[in-house]
């Protein structure tokens, strides 16, 4: 669904490439979760994957993207957002100010494209309560938190129905359970077969749902697998990127020499129990 | 939150489309100018803008931004045409090199009455009418949805700027910088500030440009609208018969009939 063919790209006033000789394929369905340092890319990735790159930022690009079979470069944006959508890092930049409703503001981009009242009225409805965010449908897009702010610009993508779906850091202002919500989404949306680029700090979370996770560093893919290699090795630490609560327990267990020298660090709760489990032979304590 | 001038009531004038209601400030306005009659504006004022707003619920507000807007002009006005009035005519007093003619008073009543007619006809459009409607009314009417997005986004994007400038300003105090003072030091504790602001708004125009490409703000076809402002025969005769006033108003006046 996405193909990343030797692709690099910097900024018009970087003085270093932000993305670098990237070559990877994600196909139809993945849910593609994205971790790295602050600085490592992973913005710069979601916006060349959503066609942000190269047609309204500037600069400089080799290789090319292909989303959905269509060379990104060569789709102009209108035609490219039927299929991807992307959700933005910061949600007050992508909160039109058109609109004085969050209902309205939701409606956006159908209004643009043309759709059908009702049907527009049928698909905001859905999104609203998907997101349980009926409590703020008429509210100002301006006069709520960060995090509500985050749920409304993820819905406004949401209304559109991307075939693929980019996400960069949905969750950040979020609470837990705001937090919760968006996870939700995602994992429905994964369910319905769209294509999911999930850039997240959440590592537990991320663990849960992806099938796969991408570890980007100075623009580079520096480790790419399933989440319970990817997230368990031991030098995302070494890289700035905490791993799992999870991992990190057990590698401190291990240390003491209460976790199983062959058994693999966890990533998720499940693994976690698992493991500990294993060590105290079964026994629980009541 | 409160956009602009908007006051929200249950009333049949803020149900209205907004453009009878712009239809309706324009007519009365094109009206006041153009009939030279002293008692003219006045009266305009009077049968049809203090019925509208009191029908609309909101008659205190429009009478204290009325006097807000019209008190400084109303006596500029007459200060300068009622003692200073060029013309021949009956002089009413004096007072050194002033004098005060009768013309004078009658043409700074009749300017002040216009303008007291040009300002209550629009207060009168904005209080009763939600600007995110108005917007929609013209945008469902053709008008360019970039100049909708300039006037929006004004009275939208740029308070959530001054907001987060504050936010900025907060912080630094709050770390000890100290924003009291003289000026001097006032603007030597500022200067640091507005880099990060414009520089992040810069960035951020891109970014929100973009946003608004993605959501298809660019599409040249067909729009629709989620919320469709109800419009009705009656209103679009109105309407109608309010550009026809307005433009009798200005035809009988060149045929020279208030001559
Ligand atoms: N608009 C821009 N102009 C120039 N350089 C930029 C721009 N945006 C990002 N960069 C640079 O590109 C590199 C990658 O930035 P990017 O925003 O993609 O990182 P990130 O992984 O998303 O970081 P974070 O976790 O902080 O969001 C960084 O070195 C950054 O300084
Ligand atoms: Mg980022």
């Amino acid at each position: 669904m996405i193909e990343l063919d030797d692709f690099s790209y910097a900024y018009p006033t970087g003085s270093r490439p932000a993305l670098r000789s990237l070559r990877l394929a994600v196909p139809a369905g993945q849910l593609c979760g994205v971790v790295g340092p602050s600085g490592a890319g992973k913005s710069t990735f979601a916006h060349a994957l959503a066609g942000f790159i190269p047609h309204a930022l500037g600069g400089e690009t080799a290789g090319r993207v292909v989303v959905g079979g269509r060379t990104v470069a060569d789709t102009p944006l209108p035609d490219l957002v039927r299929d991807v959508g992307l959700v933005l890092q910061n949600p007050f930049n992508q909160i039109s100010g058109v609109k004085f409703t969050v209902r309205e503001e939701l409606a956006f981009g159908l209004e643009n494209l043309g759709v059908p009242q009702e049907e527009m009225v049928r698909r905001v409805d859905a999104v609203l309560a998907e997101l349980r965010i009926e409590g703020l449908a008429d509210r100002s897009p301006y006069q709520l938190s960060g995090g509500q702010q985050q749920l409304v610009a993820l819905g406004s993508v949401l209304v559109m129905r991307p075939s693929v779906l980019v996400l960069d850091e949905p969750t950040s202002q979020l609470d837990p359970v705001g937090s919760g919500q968006v996870f939700d989404a995602v994992r429905a949306l994964h369910r319905a077969g769209v294509t999911i680029v999930l850039v997240e700090h959440k590592l537990e979370r991320l663990a849960e749902i992806a099938d796969r996770v991408l570890v980007l560093r100075h623009g580079e893919v520096a480790l790419d697998g399933p989440p319970a290699t990817v997230l368990a090795d031991p030098r995302l630490a070494d890289w700035g990127v905490a791993g799992t609560r999870y991992t990190a327990a057990a590698r401190l267990a291990r240390e003491r020499g209460l976790w199983p020298e062959d058994r693999d660090l966890p990533v998720t709760l499940d693994a976690a129990v698992a493991g500990f489990r294993a060590v105290t032979g079964g026994v629980e304590s009541r | 939150m409160t956009v602009g001038f908007y006051q929200h009531r249950e009333s049949s004038v803020h149900r209205l489309n907004p453009l009878t209601k712009l239809t309706l400030a324009v007519a009365v306005v094109i009206a006041a100018f153009a009939v030279p009659l002293t008692w003219w504006p006045a009266a305009l004022f009077l049968v049809v803008l203090v019925p509208a707003v009191l029908a609309a619920r909101v008659p205190a507000r429009f009478a204290a931004l009325t006097v807000k807007f019209v008190g400084p002009l109303l006596v500029a006005v007459f200060l300068v045409q009622g003692l200073f009035f060029p013309g021949e005519g009956a002089e009413l007093a004096r007072l050194g090199p002033i004098s005060v003619k009768a013309e004078g008073l009658a043409f700074a009543a009749q300017t002040a009455t216009r303008l007291l007619v040009l300002i209550g006809a629009f207060l009168f459009l904005l209080l009763t009418t939600h600007p995110g409607v108005l917007m929609n009314a013209m945008v469902q009417r053709g008008l360019p949805p970039n100049i909708s997005y300039v006037v929006s986004a004004t009275l939208q994007i740029v308070p959530a700027f001054r907001e987060r400038a504050q936010h900025i300003l907060r912080a630094q105090q709050a770390r000890g910088m100290a924003t009291g003072g003289g000026l001097r030091r006032r603007i030597g504790v500022l200067l640091p500030l507005i880099g990060p602001l414009a520089l992040g708004a810069l960035t951020e125009v891109e970014e929100r440009a973009v946003a608004m490409e993605a959501r298809a703000f660019g599409a040249t076809g067909r729009r629709t609208s989620l919320m469709p402002v109800p419009d009705t025969t009656a209103q679009r005769l109105a309407r109608w018969g309010l550009a026809a006033f307005a433009a009798a108003t200005i035809v009988a006046n060149a045929l020279g009939v208030f001559a």
